[in-house]
């Protein structure tokens, strides 16, 4: 993924079994993971050795996983946590996020779903995933902010490459139009109602001139959402 | 016993009652007291009368007695007066003077009585009391009687009595009618803690299972009622936090296995024999987290205080559902007001409801419709779809507990609808479900609105 190196994840997940499966599935993927299955484990570790992400059970034998959350954003290690529950319950999933997890799965999850979510948070601005963004036949290169198509570069303008580029990093979840207003505007307030409207639907355009095997589909009231081509 | 209402209503009724049963009493009393005054007083007169009877006898030279009345005394024991008589018994019973024609003695003579006595007697119809004096005059010993016809007296006694209850009823009964209204605004009084309680009582539920009645203000009497109470719910409260226990370990203990179970299906070499696999284990989480969530609500408490943004959580739930039903060819849209419609609720509950309610609509259309999600300013959204809709007989089926149409579809459980009835039920909203022209289906809940 990067540079020929295997990123570096810690896994604090006191099921052994489902810890070891999951460093399998993510040595798959081309990360390497560490399983470790206490807070007070993790805790040692984590401040000797740097990892590229975490990701943590909430339910640890020697207390609330979100313990050592609270103490990895109080100690400010920039690393993404994507914090995995049992407790899908009507109470715990926002209790999670406050407490400063960036992204959070109830078990049981998707393994695709869980590597989705962490190279999302690794690609963040800040964080150690650079390179390419691939879907279908068309492809984004975050490094010089080229787009691509079947490996031919494509010209579109500043602000089309901005949605793309916001579209692609956050591919197939739904994009609020608020979120693409900010994204190519900035937080400012004088924008005409339909700007966004307008460069989304450019967009939409050269995609399908340029024979993309992608939509940008449109949630209405809602948002945008890039998906490949049924 | 007749069965009462209320504590009031049973203190007048039984002070009614007790103010009755008084004035008969007092007024038995108080009769008897005066007959006995009276009788007093008649015997006392009778007695002097005797008295003064005995005085007029004299003997004669010739050993024989004899009576001179004066004319007022004359008068008083005269026949057609009727009223007194008397009678002057020697000792060989023989009566020697009587005020009345048939000369019999008034009353039976007694050798052994005493200097005076008071007797009674039956006279034809008439009841004859008196006394009878024991005297010696010149060596001879006379009984003199003298006797009341009493049924002359009566009228007098008759009329006192009547008098008195006319003049002292009319005191009597206004104070205890004031007693009575005292008696009830003390008593209102006294109950007014328990009516405070009861208002305290009211708004316990399962949402509010942490209020206490207070004891401080209650009376000793009515305490160990209100704090039996309180410690009933204490237990309740109790219960239900096992109940939420026990939900969080079951979900604990049945998602961690199924986690293993999908990973290692996912991490297997041979992909081609995880895809039906997958399937089915996904349709097995859905049912596990619907029991879940159901078992949770059973026991939920909800802070009265939160609020919830309507709007933001509709939101939320298409950002989720967008991707699922794009999978499926079928669109969402969200609609109505574009400002945020604040609503007393707990967020993460409106999504489950509005989520399920959503994911039916999305489950029972065809490929190529959109469900539209509706959000108005008082508080309502509202989930239209184009499917078949809910038929008459349905209606009264789906928000049953695991009832559904097709108990072959796969990951249907039967419990969404039921979900999404308990949790408007919990923020008591209303659910309201109508058919769409030409089909389809149109599912409302209508939540309290917060001004803004
Ligand atoms: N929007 C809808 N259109 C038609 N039928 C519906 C709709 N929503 C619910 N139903 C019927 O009600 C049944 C119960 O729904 P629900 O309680 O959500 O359980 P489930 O979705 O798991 O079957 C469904 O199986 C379906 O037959
Ligand atoms: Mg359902």
């Amino acid at each position: 993924m990067s540079n020929g190196w295997p990123m570096r994840l810690l896994i604090v997940e006191d099921n052994v079994e489902l810890a070891g499966l999951l460093a399998k599935g993510l040595k798959a993927a081309g990360y390497e993971a560490d399983i470790l299955s206490t807070i007070d484990e993790a805790n040692t570790v984590l401040r000797t050795t740097f990892y590229a992400a975490l990701i943590l059970d909430l339910g640890l034998p020697d207390g609330d996983g979100l313990g050592l959350l609270r103490e990895i954003r109080h100690r400010n290690i920039p690393m993404p946590v994507l914090v995995l529950t049992a407790r899908g319950g009507l109470q715990d999933r926002v209790h999670g996020l406050r407490s400063g997890a960036d992204d959070y799965l109830v078990k049981p999850f998707a393994l695709e779903e869980l590597i989705a979510r962490l190279e999302a948070q690794l690609r963040r601005p800040g964080h150690l995933l650079g390179g390419v963004l691939r879907i279908a036949n068309l492809e984004f290169d975050t490094g010089n902010r080229q787009a691509s198509i079947n490996g031919q570069p494509q010209l579109l303008s500043a602000r089309e490459t901005a949605v793309l580029e916001l579209l692609m990093r956050s591919k197939g979840r739904v994009v609020s139009k608020k979120q693409v207003e900010d994204h190519i505007f900035g937080h400012s307030n004088d924008i005409s109602s339909n700007a966004v409207e307008v460069y989304v639907h450019r967009l939409r355009k050269q995609l399908a001139e340029m024979e993309a095997k992608v939509q940008v589909h449109t949630i209405r009231g809602v948002g945008y959402l890039l998906a490949e081509n049924k | 016993m007749p069965r009462f209402k209320s504590i009031i209503s049973r203190i007048v009724i039984l002070h009614v009652v007790a103010v009755a049963v008084t004035s008969i009493l007092m007024s038995l009393a108080l009769s008897w007291l005066l007959n006995y005054a009276t009788n007093n007083i008649h015997n006392q007169a009778m007695k002097k009368q005797a008295i003064a009877l005995a005085e007029h006898l004299e003997i004669q030279p010739d050993g024989k007695l004899k009576l001179s009345l004066t004319p007022d005394l004359q008068g008083l024991y005269s026949q057609p007066y009727g009223r007194y008589s008397y009678a002057v018994i020697d000792s060989q019973n023989r009566v020697v003077f009587s005020s009345l024609k048939d000369r019999v003695p008034l009353f039976p003579r007694d050798a052994k009585s005493g200097d005076v006595e008071f007797l009674q007697r039956n006279r034809g119809d008439a009841t004859v009391s008196g006394a009878s004096v024991k005297r010696v005059v010149g060596g001879q010993t006379v009984w003199v009687q003298a006797g009341e016809d009493l049924d002359n007296r009566d009228v007098l006694t008759d009329d006192i009595v009547a008098e008195f209850f006319r003049s002292v009823g009319w005191i009597i009964l206004p104070i205890l009618f004031i007693l009575l209204v005292i008696d009830i605004a003390i008593f209102r009084r006294a109950l007014k803690p328990l009516r405070q309680a009861s208002q305290i009582a009211e708004t316990i539920g399962p949402l509010r299972a942490d209020i206490r009645l207070p004891t401080k203000e209650i009376p000793r009497e009515v305490r160990p009622l209100v704090l039996a109470v309180n410690q009933a719910l204490d237990r309740l409260e109790e219960g239900f936090r096992v109940q939420r226990d026990f939900t969080a370990d079951a979900a604990h203990e049945l998602r961690t296995p199924l986690s293993i179970l999908r990973t290692r299906m996912e991490t297997l070499e041979d992909q081609q024999v995880g895809k039906a696999l997958l399937n089915d284990i996904e349709g097995m989480t859905r049912i596990i987290n619907q029991l879940l969530d159901i078992a949770e609500l059973d026991s939920f408490v909800i802070d009265p205080h939160e609020e919830a943004d309507l709007r933001m959580v509709c939101t939320e739930v298409l950002e989720f559902l967008a991707p699922l039903a794009l999978a499926q060819g079928k669109e969402v849209a969200l609609v109505g007001t574009a400002n945020s419609v604040l609503v007393r609720g707990n967020a993460e509950m409106l999504n489950r409801a509005i989520r399920n309610l959503a994911e039916n609509a999305i489950r029972h259309t065809s490929p190529g419709s959109t469900v539209e999600f509706v959000v108005e300013e008082n508080g309502t959204v509202s989930v239209l779809d184009d499917g078949p809709g809910i038929s008459d007989e349905e209606r009264d089926f789906i928000f049953q507990r695991f009832w559904r149409r097709d108990r072959g579809m796969a990951g249907s459980t039967g419990l969404g609808l039921p979900i999404v009835q308990r949790i408007a039920e919990l923020h008591t909203a209303t659910i309201t479900l109508t058919n769409r022209k030409p089909r389809g289906a149109c599912f409302s809940i209508k939540f309290a609105r917060l001004s803004a």
